[in-house]
């Protein structure tokens, strides 16, 4: 009798002990399944956000690059392809400044796996900057980013249909090869109704340049050299609807323009400082640097080449 | 009749067990097979503190799996494969107005590239929320080192007195924190590369460095005063000199980004560092790459070396 006593209060003993084990290992199960519960969530956003790429309603964004011949040329337009890659819908239209297309360009572009378009427009000598001349003398790229403009209307022509439709919701940016660009920033700018705005970090000599905004209307230019240009910005801090641009025909950069004009050159066919559309938190985060490449220094090259023995000039750097 | 009492008792007793040890089971694989894929360097992010004669180092949240990549909406690096050779780029980096640019572009490019370890040393005192929240956004896989260079050290200004070259006691603490993180018997395949933030990468370097055994070298352009600066390499393959200009007669005549080393290499030696002081312009590279390996082990890339895949 007393064995038995002990028997039953030993298995009432393990019972217990292995019903408390069930009940600890399920609250970790349910631990475990809030955790993958949070990961599918993530993972769901992330396909639902892989899917923009595949959707097809999405504005376009055409990228105006005008681009010329110089050493650090294949490098800018590299790091530029790495950058326009993990944007969707993208596409990017190239100006060269040339009287034809470059080998080294027309190599790049194919191989770079971006939807391109190569274009080419020579600048004629007496607006063109002389070796030794300061970058600011004369403005850059009017003529080539014309050209893109050109190259669009008569896309925008003759298109009909579907692609008409897609074209009326694009947008078009005019993207310098030698400036950096978060991946941010092309979202902001996919949805432009006229022209939107946002701020240009270290541009102008200033830590960033930004129109100033109030009760989501621009009010003001925050920049630190002639304010009271037009449009203070720079190239980098606007975008335009392809739509706009087709049915204004005049809206173009005026190549003879001065010093730090170019920008308010095209925009004042386009828009007053009401209609402008603030981006970026209402022009509080800067998404795109001014940044410059310095020159490489080639003193070493230009001596060896005196004597004739430059680097191989069949090594495209 | 006892018989079957007996039976269902066992039964009984067993029963619960099966299925405790069941549920264990299935919770506690879970975990260990996430703390096994951070040690391959998947998801899971180290931090670590300050000082580096501190040995201590905290590391969050080991055993869990998080798709950190997902909260920036556009960008996601490739999937991470279990064959391909991790590629752990150590990146010194210093504040300045353009180093959020900087960064920005380089992440830019390091996306593309499956199978990418970002190590990224502040100079600084502490990290900076700056470049933590850059990090964190890009969604890569990535370290966050800082250490500060002392003040007298520093280079003033100008590049004609230099004290310590930049970025080398950045570059140290990163192969220090490699040492300490993978166990040099571990079949761990890995290869390590210098990238400087203001470079520019193609995405073929990174493919090329991917098959280093020892040490790989390919061109650097613009750099040295040159084109391009590039090993010599005979008809055997093999490197027997360098094309630069500026003194070719170091032991390594090369840049820090125009070479990448084994892992395992950096493990099997565990006292090759970037010399400190007294190192002569230029050299920084041979002082720790003659700690490494001889002429003859340099293995050369970029189609023996006649493309040039980095600026």
């Amino acid at each position: 009798m007393r064995m038995r006593l002990k028997l039953k209060t030993v298995f009432v003993l393990y019972f217990t002990v292995s019903l408390l084990g069930l009940i600890y290992a399920l609250m970790q199960l349910d631990q475990q399944i809030s955790q993958l519960r949070g990961e599918l969530q993530k993972l769901q956003e992330h396909i639902k956000t892989s899917e923009l790429a595949k959707k097809t309603d999405v504005p376009r964004i055409y990228v105006i690059t005008p681009t010329y011949a110089r050493l650090v040329q294949k490098a800018e337009l590299t790091r530029l392809s790495h950058t326009f890659l993990h944007v969707p819908h993208l596409h990017w239209i190239v100006v060269e400044d040339a009287p034809q297309p470059t080998l080294l360009v027309t190599d790049f572009l194919a191989a770079s796996g971006l939807t391109y378009t190569h274009l080419h427009q020579l600048t004629p000598k007496d607006r063109k900057l002389q070796e030794g001349d300061p970058s600011w003398l004369k403005p850059r790229g009017a003529e080539q980013r014309n050209e893109g403009l050109r190259w669009l209307r008569e896309m925008g022509a003759a298109a009909e249909g579907k692609e008409a439709a897609a074209l009326e919701e694009a947008v078009v940016y005019f993207a310098d090869d030698d400036n950096t660009y978060s991946l941010q920033l092309f979202e902001e700018m996919r949805y432009t109704y006229r022209v939107s705005v946002w701020p240009v970090g270290l541009v102008g000599g200033m830590k960033f340049e930004r129109p100033v905004v109030e009760d989501g209307k621009v009010v003001r230019f925050h920049t630190g050299w002639r304010p009271n240009r037009p449009f203070p910005m720079d190239m980098a801090g606007f975008a335009v609807s392809l739509r706009f641009i087709l049915t204004t025909p005049q809206a173009r950069f005026d190549g003879d323009a001065q010093m730090g004009f170019l920008e308010s050159s095209f925009l004042q066919h386009l828009v007053t400082m009401d209609d402008l559309e603030p981006k970026a938190d209402l022009c509080t985060k800067v998404l795109v640097w001014h940044t410059r490449t310095e020159k490489p220094k080639m003193k070493r090259e230009d001596a060896l080449q005196k004597q004739g023995l430059g680097s191989d000039p069949d090594v495209e750097v | 009749m006892p018989k079957r009492r007996d039976i269902l008792a066992i039964v009984l007793i067993v029963l619960p067990w099966t299925l405790l040890i069941t549920v264990w089971h299935q919770s506690a694989i879970a975990p260990l097979l996430a703390i096994r894929k951070a040690d391959d360097g998947t998801e899971t992010r180290h931090e670590t503190g300050p000082a580096t004669d501190s040995k201590e180092y905290c590391s969050q949240d080991k055993d869990i799996v998080e798709v950190v990549r997902t909260e920036y909406v556009y960008t996601r690096p490739p999937p991470w494969s279990d064959v391909l050779p991790t590629i752990h780029v150590i990146t010194p980096t210093y504040s300045r107005p353009v180093q959020k640019a900087e960064l920005t572009r380089l992440a830019n490019t390091f996306l593309h590239v499956p199978n990418l370890h970002w190590i990224l040393v502040e100079d600084s005192q502490r990290r900076t929320p700056l470049v933590m929240r850059l990090l964190r956004e890009t969604g890569l896989n990535y370290t966050h080192l800082n250490v500060e260079t002392p003040r007298n050290y520093k280079l003033r200004g100008d590049t004609r007195d230099p004290r310590i070259p930049r970025g080398t006691m950045q570059r140290n603490l990163a192969l220090r924190w490699l040492r300490e993180t993978f166990n040099s018997n571990s079949s761990q395949t890995g290869i390590v590369y210098f990238a400087d933030d203001d470079n520019t990468y193609s995405l073929e370097l990174f493919e090329e460095m991917r098959s280093t055994r020892k040490v790989s070298v390919w061109p650097v352009a613009f750099v040295g005063g040159l084109r391009y600066e590039s090993p010599k390499v005979n008809a055997a393959g093999k490197v027997y000199g360098w094309k630069t200009v500026f003194d070719p007669h170091r032991p390594f005549a090369i840049d820090m980004a125009g070479f990448a080393i084994n892992l395992r290499l950096i493990l099997f030696k565990p006292q090759a560092y970037f010399k400190l002081r007294g190192v002569k312009g230029g050299y920084q590279e041979s002082s720790l790459l003659r700690e490494l390996v001889t002429l003859s082990d340099l293995e050369p890339k970029a189609a023996n070396c006649t493309k040039s895949l980095f600026s």
